[in-house]
């Protein structure tokens, strides 16, 4: 009886949330689709008029293209700089993640607004391209999250016999590494890509302080959009959403699959 | 030897370029005045200026409610996810993650089309006529517009902890008679104590690091630690680098023993625990 009563409790008190936080989101869609919607309860009427107009602004199409190199870009960086480091770690020196524990609380104590005034003391006056320091500082920033993708993806596999057969079988190093540990850790790379990816194309604070109005990426467009005109900047919005929707979508779908392929496995091995 | 410099080298070089030379020069340059010579006298402006120390007073008061409202409902929202079947749960997962990324700019503007001066909440009040309290450009509105990616961040930092919690201990204090309040204070509390200390810091540090979203809403209009750090880089009010070097720093060592300190304490938790 008791424990009926607290799950309705419970579903009572998580819906308050969710709607409670889904709110904003509601009405920013609401609003991409309003005709108008000033000082009124509900909007005036329905209309796709704003959606038009920024498919066919050739600013909107601009900044998607920055905010995807910047991604593309950040992404490459990322993997390049971690993946190593992150094997490493996992397959012969498990210690080392101790000491790169203060990775996780990177964010925390080192946030982007700090992190640019560090930035632009150092490099703002040197002659070096300031969009090579955005990059790499948008690398760093995405490295809590990428480290934590890339750590998941060597659970499970014995990474360093397989690594070492492969050596043994005259394979160099890197070509061992690109042969025989990526396709295995091909899924988790591929969750820690597209979660580097999104951070770098939100990003914000860095590019717009750092390369100010002279690289318009989504954000910032976004920002100058509210400025003047407010039902573009909710379609812009929305179309963020649905793009952060779309990419949370396919990462619960892959999770899902290799969780249920972990059941599987484990299943038969208990069998043997 | 070789290969270990040949792995560590990309990660050696970014971390060296863009987090230990940038933090150390800050660190440095927060001790010089305009003219490069050692000094406190940014410290001094700091401290001693109206201005700043509002700064300061505001980024603290705002987070610290803030955080503790969502640590709050972060808590039952978990405790409340724990209940439900496993699908529900994923897709309520998902909807949090995006909810917590979707701080920023669109969250600023969203919460201007509710509670803005032209907004929905607005028109809610006047048609009931009832007096509208809320104002979005507010110490009070950035409180509350934190919430919305506080909660959701809380929430999926606690759903593991209490999902780990082992459900026949519930049934054991149960036959042994113990009510649940009972269990709830005496068993379940000492035992997320530490995670609740834990997720606190970083949910307080979260919300002290918070620019975007406040400079989206407000420009540099709510004096915070953030914003004064930025207006003081890109030269809105003087541009003065130094100074914002000495905020920054200030930022950095106060958040860093909060987060050390709060390590500690669930650190000797843990161990008494085990």
């Amino acid at each position: 009886m008791e424990k009926h009563a607290d799950k309705v409790i419970a579903k009572i008190v998580i819906t308050l949330i969710s709607v409670y936080l889904v709110a904003p989101i509601i009405a920013t869609i609401m609003y991409s689709f309003a005709k108008s919607w000033v000082n009124t309860i509900l909007p005036d009427g329905w209309t796709l008029e704003w959606y038009l107009q920024l498919v066919t602004n050739s600013d909107f199409l601009s900044a998607l293209v920055r905010s995807i190199i910047l991604g593309i870009v950040t992404t490459i960086i990322a993997m390049c700089c971690f993946l190593p480091v992150v094997f490493y770690a996992n397959v012969y020196d498990e210690s080392i993640k101790a000491r790169l524990r203060f990775i996780t609380v990177l964010p925390f104590t080192i946030p982007g607004i700090v992190l640019v005034t560090g930035l632009v003391r150092v490099y703002a006056n040197l002659p070096i391209p300031q969009m090579l320091v955005l990059l790499l500082a948008i690398s760093l920033l995405s490295l809590p999250v990428t480290y934590q993708a890339l750590d998941n993806a060597f659970i499970a596999h014995d990474f360093r016999a397989m690594f070492e057969q492969a050596l043994i079988l005259g394979d160099s190093p890197l070509k061992a590494f690109v042969k025989v540990v990526i396709p295995n850790i091909r899924v988790g790379m591929f969750i820690a890509m597209l979660l580097t990816f999104t951070s770098a194309f939100g990003e914000y604070v860095l590019t717009n302080i750092i390369l100010g109005g002279n690289y318009e990426t989504l954000k910032i467009y976004m920002y100058r959009l509210m400025q003047s005109n407010g039902q573009a900047s909710s379609v812009l919005t929305t179309v963020y959403f649905f793009f952060l929707a779309i990419i949370s979508i396919i990462m619960i779908a892959i999770m899902k699959r290799q969780g249920n392929k972990k059941v599987e496995e484990v299943g038969d091995t208990k069998k043997l | 030897m070789a290969t270990r410099l040949k792995i560590f080298l990309p990660f050696g070089l970014l971390i060296l370029s863009v987090l230990i030379v940038p933090v150390s020069v800050m660190l440095i340059s927060s001790l010089q005045n305009m003219d490069g010579g050692f000094s406190f006298s940014n410290y001094h402006q700091i401290f001693f200026s109206r201005y700043y120390r509002g700064a300061i007073y505001n980024s603290i008061s705002i987070s610290l409610i803030t955080s503790l409202i969502s640590l709050v409902i972060s808590i039952i929202g978990a405790w409340a996810l724990t209940k439900l079947s496993l699908s529900t749960k994923n897709i309520l997962i998902t909807v949090f993650n995006m909810s917590s990324s979707f701080a920023g700019v669109p969250l600023a503007f969203s919460l201007i089309i509710l509670f803005g001066n032209a907004g929905v909440f607005k028109a809610i009040t006047s048609t009931l006529h009832v007096h509208d309290a809320l104002n979005i450009y507010s110490v009070t509105g950035m409180t509350f517009a934190y919430t919305f990616f506080e909660i959701p961040l809380g929430i999926m930092f606690f759903f593991p902890v209490l999902d780990s919690l082992n459900r026949e201990w519930f049934e054991v204090s149960d036959v042994l008679g113990a009510s649940k309040m009972f269990f709830i204070s005496k068993v379940i509390f000492p035992i997320i104590l530490p995670n609740i200390v834990e997720i606190f810091v970083l949910l307080f540090a979260n919300a002290m690091g918070t620019y975007e979203t406040v400079y989206a809403l407000m420009g540099n209009n709510l004096v915070s630690i953030p914003t004064v750090i930025g207006s003081l880089i890109n030269g809105e009010l003087v541009a003065n680098v130094p100074l914002a070097c000495a905020f920054a720093t200030l930022f950095t060592v106060i958040m860093t023993i909060i987060v050390w300190l709060g390590n500690r304490v669930t650190n000797i938790k843990g161990r008494r625990i085990s």
